[in-house]
């Protein structure tokens, strides 16, 4: 089967306690749909019973969304599930253990507080760490907050992929994408917001704007959609309503000053500098 | 034997579309999705206005009020506002109709944010061209004859004078020109903005107008509901005010008892005959001075009624 790949931007986690009312696999399954590209399962409180359960249910999930699912710690319930990998903190089975058991067919992710972490973390094979808490974080209570200083030296030194974790939101996010991240994992951001798919949408598209700007190689375009410069590296007008998920939504879309026809979306490519207005009806008198 | 009044043979037909309600239901400033959809129902309005606007990029989901109706059959008014000139009302309202929901537009220009009061130059200029775009045109506009008559010809298909300023519910601070529009025009007269509770309502279709259009006064009353229904019933008041025909003003009383026969009690004065026929001519004399008939206009198919009314004046 191969190694998922880990071509991800947007890593969400689970978080039960903030999102009661609504169950996890909807509030996962909105996120998904937002534009978060791999979940990771995490209840620190939970039976593994429970826990194996939630796994289940998770990895039909994501199976559905052909998005990689983690296991928070629990290698045994990563297996029991057939998730594609596992996230290790610092305390918990030390990587060359995991990867034993594992093999290599799997991910796994470890958590790093400081540069010397991440270094081992990299050269002992973690196919990913994570670099946080960035900031203070209700998931991580007491934790020091390692702040963007240190998302700046893991962008000069790590050469896997690092995600920046730990108190991000759609107020900061853009101070750790400054700081040279290019992948966010948000908790709270993301399923404690009353609209998972439009918070993940939102971070999504700051994300791919701050990318944009590293990577000149890229098949990013820069647009301007309703006055804001946005990134893109949709192909087609149809391509781009669907990012903004407003595919199924009866919005008008004028193009450089022009009404492009519904029909026509599908036919219209998205140029560097394309002009976009995109309107809707809202209450009014 | 109840008497209920025949809306089949009083319809108001704009662009072609004929509407048992008068009463059109602006959608801006509802506390809620559930409490506009509630009003909506209890407003029983056929043509509900909305507005144009940049889609929320981060949070499309809270998105279109259309979601809400998707499943009444309503005239679809969408409005220009935003647009301070001719050009830009022009744009928003190709817009609109590019969302495939009709070719209804009100043309609504402000100029002056302090007073949104419409400006009667691009609105004209709109309404000209958007009617030769064969766009269904209902221009919100100043309460001026002379403008109203213009717009008409422009080729608007009703004609939308306020009352006062947007959302101030001030009521009809110039009912003489209300009436004289409502009085001269040969499309439908819907009075839009500045309506502040039923009593006006009642007041602008006992002027003659054809319609109302209110959106402030019911989102921002205490009930938004409950005032929906009252405006629903003023509307359908003032109209069947307006046809009945009001009595014209007099300075003096007119007994509404039979004068003959009365029995007086023994050794009291009763009024004498000749008093009583001094009072009559005075209510005459003054008849004409008082009243500035306020609703001349009838219903257009009826000119001779109108004619009638006219007479009935001198």
């Amino acid at each position: 089967m191969g190694k998922p790949n880990i071509t991800f931007r947007l890593y969400a986690i689970t978080g039960e306690n903030y999102h009661p009312g609504r169950s996890m696999v909807s509030v996962m399954e909105q996120a998904i749909r937002g534009g978060a590209d791999i979940i990771q399962l995490r209840a620190k409180d939970t039976s593994k019973r429970e826990l194996l359960a939630q796994a289940y249910a998770l990895r039909e999930l994501t199976r559905r969304y052909d998005v990689p699912l983690l296991i928070n710690d629990h290698i045994d319930v990563a297996l029991a599930a057939e998730a594609d990998g596992v996230h290790l903190g610092q305390e918990d089975l030390p990587l060359a253990e995991a990867r034993r058991i594992l093999g290599e067919d799997r991910i796994i992710g470890i958590s790093t507080h400081n540069i010397a972490q991440a270094l081992e973390a990299q050269a002992g094979g973690a196919d990913y760490i994570g670099v946080g808490p960035v900031y203070p974080t209700g998931t991580k209570p007491g934790r020091q907050a390692v702040t963007t200083d240190y998302v700046r030296e893991a962008a000069a030194q790590v050469r896997i992929p690092f995600v920046a974790i730990g108190g991000i939101t759609l107020d900061n996010v853009d101070a750790v994408l400054e700081a040279g991240a290019t992948r966010i994992c948000a908790v709270s951001a993301i399923v404690g917001s009353d609209q998972p798919a439009e918070t993940a949408r939102a971070f999504k598209q700051r994300i791919r704007a701050y990318n944009a700007h590293g990577a000149s190689a890229s098949s990013l375009k820069q647009v301007l959609i309703n006055g804001r410069q946005e990134w893109t590296d949709a192909v087609t007008i149809a391509g781009l309503v669907e990012q903004y998920g407003l595919g199924a939504k009866r919005i008008v879309v004028e193009l450089n000053g022009v009404i492009l026809a519904r029909e026509a979306w599908l036919h219209t490519s998205v140029d560097e500098g394309a002009k976009l207005e995109l309107v809707h009806f809202v209450g009014g008198g | 034997m109840t008497y209920t009044m025949n809306t089949e043979h009083d319809p108001l037909v704009i662009g072609g579309v004929r509407l048992a309600s008068r009463f059109f239901l602006g959608t801006g400033r509802f506390p809620s999705p559930a409490v506009l959809q509630e009003a909506l129902t209890a407003s029983k309005a056929e043509v509900v206005t909305f507005a144009v606007r940049r889609v929320n990029l981060d949070f499309a989901e809270d998105d279109s009020v259309l979601q809400h109706f998707a499943d009444r059959k309503l005239t679809y008014l969408p409005n220009t506002s935003g647009a301070s000139s001719a050009e830009e009302a022009v744009r928003i309202a190709r817009l609109a109709r590019a969302a495939g929901l009709g070719n209804w537009i009100k043309v609504e220009i402000s100029a002056n944010p302090r007073t949104l009061l419409p400006d009667p130059i691009e609105t004209l200029k709109a309404t000209e061209q958007l009617a030769a775009e064969g766009f269904v045109v209902l221009p919100y506009t100043s309460d001026d004859p002379i403008l109203c008559k213009r717009l008409e010809e422009a080729g608007a298909a009703a004609v939308m004078p306020g009352g006062a300023p947007i959302g101030s519910g001030l009521g009809i601070l110039n009912p003489y020109n209300i009436g004289l529009i409502a009085e001269d025009a040969n499309v439908p007269i819907i009075v839009d903005a500045g309506i502040g509770s039923a009593g006006d309502v009642v007041q602008a279709m006992e002027l003659g107008a054809d319609g109302i259009l209110v959106n402030t006064p019911v989102a921002k009353a205490v009930d938004p509901v409950a005032m929906a229904y009252a405006i629903r019933l003023a509307v359908e008041a003032g109209r069947a005010s307006y046809l009945a025909g009001r009595i014209p003003k007099r300075r003096y009383a007119s007994a509404s008892s039979e004068q003959a026969g009365v029995s007086p009690l023994s050794g009291s004065d009763p009024l004498s005959a000749s008093a009583l026929r001094q009072s009559e001519a005075d209510a005459y004399a003054h008849e004409a001075a008082v009243t500035m008939a306020q609703n001349m206009r009838t219903h257009q198919s009826s000119p001779e009624a109108l004619r009638g009314e006219e007479k009935g004046l001198v």
